[in-house]
C-alpha cells in the first residue's frame, strides 16, 4: 500500500509501523529552525524563495514548501499568522511588549539574538486573585488568533493529505512564569497555591477557548494532533516535585486542556517538554498524551533506550536528534549515525516521528540537517 | 535555644523567623561563625545534598537560599565587625548572548549562602567585564554560565581571555563553568579551572579553589 504522510504520522503514534518513519519539521512551534541556519539551508539546497519569519522574538523560520517537500515532511502546522492574537509592540529593536503586557528583551551586539521575559505585570509583591483579576488580559476570540486557518487548510488539503498539527497558542506555567517573573511564580507553587492555581485556571480557559476558535475555523475532523505543552525538566533533573507539584497543582490544569480539546477534535496529543521529562511521563500518559516533544536525549534518564522501554508501549517519542552535542558540533556522518540509532530504537513498532530535539540551532550546518532529514528518508520498515 | 532551631529554620524555609532566631542566639552570646557555619550553612548543604540526589527541587532551593540571605541580613554586619574575611569573591554572570539566568542566580544565591562575596554581573556580559571586575575586585573566581549551544563557543572564547589575562595582567582568577550544555569534558577541553554539574556543584568547586 502506499501511505500518505497522515496516515504515516498517526500510524506512527498508534504504535505502528508505516512504510518509513514519519518526519517533521515546522509541523510545531518547537520543531521549526533558527532563521540563519535557515537560510545556509536554502543556499546549500539552492532553493531561492523569500524566508517567512515564524517568530521574531525566537527567530525562527516557517520553511517553505519546498524545503518540506524536499525533506519529505509529513505534518503541517495549523497556526494563524496573527497567532498570539492581540496587540505586540515593538519599543525598540530590542525592547518588545506581548498582548499579555509582558516585556521581553533581547541580547546585545550578538548575530544570534536571544529575548526572554524580563518584566510582566504580575511581577514583584504579593500575588493576589485581585492582581489576576485587574490584568488586562487578551481576548481568546481575538481574531488574530485564528483567522487564515481556514484557508490553511484548504491549502493543505489541495496539496496532499497531511498531518495537520493545531499548535494551542498559549502556555500555562510558562505563561505563569513570563506574568509573575520564573522565581517568584516557582515559590507561589508553594507559598500561594492556591492562588497560582487561581491564576493557572484562568490560563488553561484562554487556551482553550482560543484553540475552539481555531478549532472551529480548522473544522474538527481535520485535526489530526494537538501540539502543547511547557518544560518541566532540567538538564539534570526536575523543575520541581513531579508528584507533589507537578501531580496535585500543574497536572489538573493540563488534563482539562488536552481533555477538552481531545475531545473536541478525536486528535492525538503530542506534549512539549524540555530537560528531563522522564519522572513526568507517567503523568503525562495519566492525562492522555500520546507523543512526547523534543525528547531532550542528553537531559537525566532520557536515553533512548531507557524511554522506549520503560514507555514505549504507551507513548510515542517526537524529536530525539541531539541538538546539544551532534547536529551543531559534529561532522554529517555522526548526525546519520545517530539519526538511524535513533530511528532503529525509539521506531521499533513505530512509535517514532523523526525530527531534531528542539527548533534547529543559530550554529547547525546545513550538510547536517540534509544528512539527519536523509537518514529519515532512507528508512524503510519492510 | 540550639543550633538546631536555625538548622530547621532553613529546611522548613522560614524566612521570617530566620532573623529572630539568629539575633537571639547572638543575644545569647553565642559565636556569629557558628551561626553561620553549625546553622545555616549546614542546613543549605542538606538542601544541596537533596537537590543533587533529585528529591528536592528548584523552587525549594531557591526558598532555602533566600532564606539564609535573611539570616545573612543579620549576621553580616556583625560578621565584619568581627573582623571575618568572607571565603573568597566570586564575580559571576551569564555569556554575551545568554540572558537565561535562574541557574546562575541560584548559584550565587549558595555562593553567598556559604560565605562567598558576590559581585553578580548579571546577563549577557561582555567577557573583558567578567575580567576587568574580577581584577578591579580582587576576585578569586569567575563563575560563567549559558543555557544555549551557541554560548558553549562564548565560554571558551571567555575561559581563554580569562586564561590570557592571568599571565599578561599577572591575576591568579581561577574560572568556573556551568550551564545545561557544558559539561566535564568540554570544562576540561577549553582550560576551565572548574566545572559544576548542578548548583551544589558550583559551591564545592568554589571552595576547592580558596582552601588555602
Amino acid at each position: 500500500m502506499t501511505w500518505t504522510p497522515r496516515e504515516r504520522v498517526l500510524a506512527a503514534l498508534n504504535h505502528e509501523e508505516p512504510d518509513r518513519v514519519p518526519i517533521d519539521l515546522g509541523g510545531t512551534g518547537a520543531s521549526s529552525i533558527v532563521i540563519q541556519a535557515y537560510e545556509r539551508l536554502k543556499a546549500h539546497l539552492g532553493l531561492v524563495h523569500e524566508t517567512t519569519v515564524l517568530s521574531k522574538i525566537n527567530y525562527l523560520a516557517m520553511p517553505d514548501e519546498s524545503v518540506l517537500q524536499r525533506f519529505g515532511v509529513d505534518t503541517r502546522p495549523l497556526m494563524a499568522p496573527g497567532r498570539r492574537g492581540g496587540s505586540g509592540r515593538w519599543l525598540d529593536e530590542l525592547t518588545y511588549i506581548d498582548h499579555f503586557g509582558v516585556t521581553y528583551k533581547s541580547t546585545t551586539d550578538t548575530d544570534d539574538k536571544h529575548f526572554l521575559y524580563k518584566d510582566g505585570p504580575l511581577h514583584g509583591g504579593k500575588l493576589t486573585q485581585d492582581r489576576v483579576d485587574a490584568m488586562d488580559w487578551p481576548d481568546p476570540d481575538d481574531p488574530g488568533i485564528f483567522t487564515g486557518i481556514k484557508e490553511q487548510v484548504a491549502r493543505y488539503k489541495a496539496a496532499g493529505d497531511y498531518c495537520l498539527v493545531l499548535n494551542v497558542p498559549d502556555q500555562v506555567i510558562h505563561r505563569a512564569y513570563a506574568l509573575r517573573g520564573m522565581e517568584d511564580f516557582l515559590k507561589d507553587l508553594y507559598r500561594n497555591a492556591e492562588t497560582a492555581c487561581y491564576l493557572m485556571d484562568r490560563l488553561a480557559d484562554y487556551n482553550i477557548r482560543a484553540s475552539e476558535n481555531m478549532i472551529r475555523e480548522a473544522g474538527a475532523e481535520n485535526v489530526d494532533v494537538i501540539f502543547f505543552g511547557e518544560d518541566l525538566g532540567t538538564q539534570e533533573g526536575c523543575m520541581f516535585d513531579p508528584d507533589a507539584t507537578y501531580g496535585r497543582l500543574i497536572k489538573p490544569r493540563h488534563e482539562r486542556i488536552i481533555q477538552t480539546l481531545k475531545s473536541l477534535t478525536g486528535g492525538k496529543s503530542l506534549f512539549h517538554c524540555c530537560g528531563s521529562a522522564y519522572q513526568f511521563i507517567d503523568h503525562l500518559i495519566d492525562i492522555g498524551v500520546d507523543a512526547l516533544n523534543p525528547v531532550q536525549v542528553t537531559a537525566k534518564n532520557m536515553e533512548p533506550e531507557r524511554l522506549k522501554g520503560e514507555f514505549g508501549d504507551r507513548m510515542a517519542f517526537w524529536g530525539g536528534i541531539n541538538t546539544q552535542e551532534v547536529l551543531p558540533y559534529q561532522a554529517a556522518d555522526a548526525v546519520t549515525a545517530e539519526t538511524e540509532r535513533c530511528i532503529n530504537i525509539f521506531g521499533k513498532g513505530g512509535g517514532y516521528v523523526l525530527d531534531a530535539v528542539h527548533n534547529i540551532q543559530f550554529e547547525v550546518p546545513p550538510e547536517n540537517v540534509v544528512a539527519m532529514y536523509d537518514a529519515g528518508l532512507r528508512h524503510r520498515y519492510h | 535555644m540550639t543550633m538546631q532551631h536555625i538548622y530547621d529554620a532553613v529546611m522548613a524555609y522560614d524566612e521570617e523567623e530566620i532573623p529572630k532566631l539568629v539575633q537571639a542566639e547572638l543575644e545569647a552570646g553565642t559565636a556569629p561563625d557558628k551561626v553561620l557555619q553549625e546553622g545555616m550553612v549546614a542546613a543549605l548543604d542538606t538542601i544541596g545534598e537533596r537537590f543533587s540526589e533529585g528529591t528536592l527541587f528548584v523552587p525549594e532551593m531557591l526558598m532555602a537560599a533566600e532564606t539564609v540571605k535573611a539570616g545573612l541580613e543579620i549576621l553580616r554586619p556583625i560578621l565584619a565587625e568581627a573582623g571575618a574575611k568572607p571565603h573568597g569573591t566570586v564575580v559571576i554572570g551569564t555569556v554575551k548572548g545568554d540572558l537565561h539566568d535562574i541557574g546562575k542566580n541560584l548559584v550565587a544565591m549558595l555562593l553567598e549562602g556559604a560565605g562567598f562575596r558576590i559581585v553578580d554581573l548579571g546577563t549577557d556580559v561582555d567577557r573583558e567585564l567578567f575580567i576587568d571586575t574580577a581584577e578591579k575586585e580582587g576576585a578569586d573566581i569567575i563563575a560563567i554560565s549559558g543555557l544555549l549551544t551557541t554560548s558553549m563557543m562564548e565560554i571558551d572564547r571567555a575561559v581563554h581571555a580569562i586564561t590570557k589575562a592571568n599571565e599578561t595582567r599577572n591575576l591568579n582568577i581561577k574560572v568556573m563553568v556551568g550551564g545545561p550544555p557544558v559539561n566535564q569534558d568540554f570544562a576540561s577541553k577549553i582550560g576551565a579551572n572548574g566545572y559544576g554539574e548542578d548548583a551544589p556543584g558550583a559551591v564545592d568547586r568554589a571552595r576547592e579553589f580558596t582552601t588555602h
